[in-house]
């Protein structure tokens, strides 16, 4: 039996940022929370369900601004809205493509965007993706809002830069012509390593390798020619559990890098 | 109703004190089910204990092995980890409602052609699985059955009558779509 909590359910983002705070806490797919409530590491007073808060379900393309063009994620957009959106098959089919192998279909129907991201679980095929494509996430509290790059909002396992009081409203992935492919290795629900990596226009590339330390490692470059693999590999901090020591998820990340490059340069499975 | 507390500014909430301190109106399987209950119970425990459907199983409790699946609003749930109070103006399916009249349906008369159960503690999972594959795609591959399905376990058939039984029910679809005996 899960322990004791209030349930309370807003219907704008306005009543549900009044409702939030250090132990009433957002709540939407509840494929993080509920486990870790019943395992006795969380215990919130009140679950507030942002389920039917329609601000906060939405995915659309937003033209002009300072920051161009750029796909905005609702917060609460499942896994597999997101898997299955068109303009998101369409324009960023490698963020489709992770978000339909994230953990299993019944998480995917349940699990949202936002959740993935503030509960923070390293072991996250979503963060090293949106890093890759240079996405941030939008907060809202009661000071205004705010905007924090995906690469920064993680500050290390379980987590974020999110204040209590704070919500999460979307993500906002810039529309860019960029090269993007991600591999992961995944032996259980979660991945063990994932390896996202982006080459814009110009030559620049981005790699993000993520679910091996605590936090996502985000490293630019020129080229793609510079990235070394055997560096990266020596540059992670390694978490070592249940699948996989430190060395052998260092091994793990330089195969994974080289596999994404090939993968991205081919357009076939390695 | 009278335990929900509807707050001046509209915002439904729902106290923790109290057993049956939150209301729902569902439908399961098409019947329509008003019930008051504790905000903490899963779908699971609502529909086994308190509806006494017992087809619905509970393994692992992690969502990861899939026994526990049924559907609401037509997607797949792990209802060991889902409020039942979540289904608050949603519809519930489960296994149960799968036969009409005592007559089993198209995909569980070809997971028992199939041999595609054993001792058939997974197989309400895989049934509710399959439906909703076969639902959001009504020819799969055997690619995208192995895909769709590879988060739920059995541990008696080694999954090939599984996925045989799958793509037996939608060509059993095919044909009683284009009127051949099935």
């Amino acid at each position: 039996m899960l322990p004791a909590f209030a349930l309370i359910r807003p219907r704008s983002l306005s009543e549900a940022l009044s409702a939030i705070s250090d132990d009433d806490v957002p709540y939407s797919g509840g494929t993080e929370l509920l486990l870790a409530m019943r395992a006795g590491l969380q215990r919130p007073r009140a679950l507030v369900d942002l389920k039917a808060v329609p601000e906060l379900r939405r995915i659309a393309l937003l033209d002009g601004g300072a920051e161009g063009t750029e796909l905005r994620i609702g917060a609460t957009t499942t896994h597999d809205e997101l898997a299955r959106d068109a303009v998101v098959r369409d324009s960023f089919p490698m963020l489709a493509r992770v978000a339909a192998g994230v953990g299993n279909a019944r998480v995917r129907a349940q699990g949202t965007v936002g959740g993935n991201l503030c509960f923070a679980e390293p072991r996250s095929d979503l963060v090293p993706a949106l890093a890759a494509l240079d996405a941030s996430v939008v907060l809202i509290g009661p000071g205004g809002s705010r905007r924090v790059p995906v690469a920064e909002f993680i500050l290390g396992m379980y987590w974020t830069v999110r204040e209590p009081d704070e919500l999460m409203v979307e993500v906002r992935v810039p529309v860019r012509p960029v090269r993007a492919h991600y591999v992961n290795l995944r032996i259980t629900e979660r991945p063990s390593v994932g390896v996202a990596i982006r080459v814009d226009a110009d030559g620049r590339c981005r790699l993000v390798i993520g679910s091996v330390g605590e936090q996502p490692l985000v490293l630019d470059y020129d080229g793609i020619h510079e990235v070394d693999p055997d560096a990266v590999s020596a540059a992670v901090e390694p978490v070592p559990d249940l699948t996989g020591a430190e060395d052998y998820k260092r091994h793990l990340v330089a195969v994974m890098i080289r596999r994404a490059m090939a993968e991205l340069e081919t357009g076939k499975k390695q | 109703m009278t335990s929900t507390d509807t707050a001046a500014d509209g915002v439904a909430s729902f106290p923790a004190a109290g057993e049956r301190a939150c209301t729902i109106q569902t439908t399961v399987n098409g019947v329509r089910v008003e019930r008051a209950l504790d905000p903490r119970m899963t779908l699971v425990e609502f529909l086994r204990e308190d509806l006494e459907l017992t087809g619905t199983k509970v393994s692992c409790g992690l969502q990861v092995c899939g026994v526990c699946t049924v559907l609401v609003d037509d997607q797949p749930v792990s209802s060991c980890t889902y409020l039942a109070a979540d289904v608050d103006g949603r519809a519930v399916r489960t296994v149960e409602g799968l036969a009409r009249e005592g007559a089993l349906n198209g995909l569980q008369r070809s997971f028992a052609e199939e041999f595609a159960l054993q001792c058939g503690f997974c197989t309400p999972g895989f049934l509710m699985m399959a439906t909703a594959l076969l639902e959001r795609d009504p020819d799969p591959t055997e690619e995208t059955i192995r895909e769709y399905l590879d988060g739920n376990f059995c541990r008696c058939t080694g999954y090939q009558p599984i996925v045989a039984a799958v793509r037996r029910a939608a060509a059993r679809k095919a044909g009683e779509a284009g009127g051949e005996p099935s």
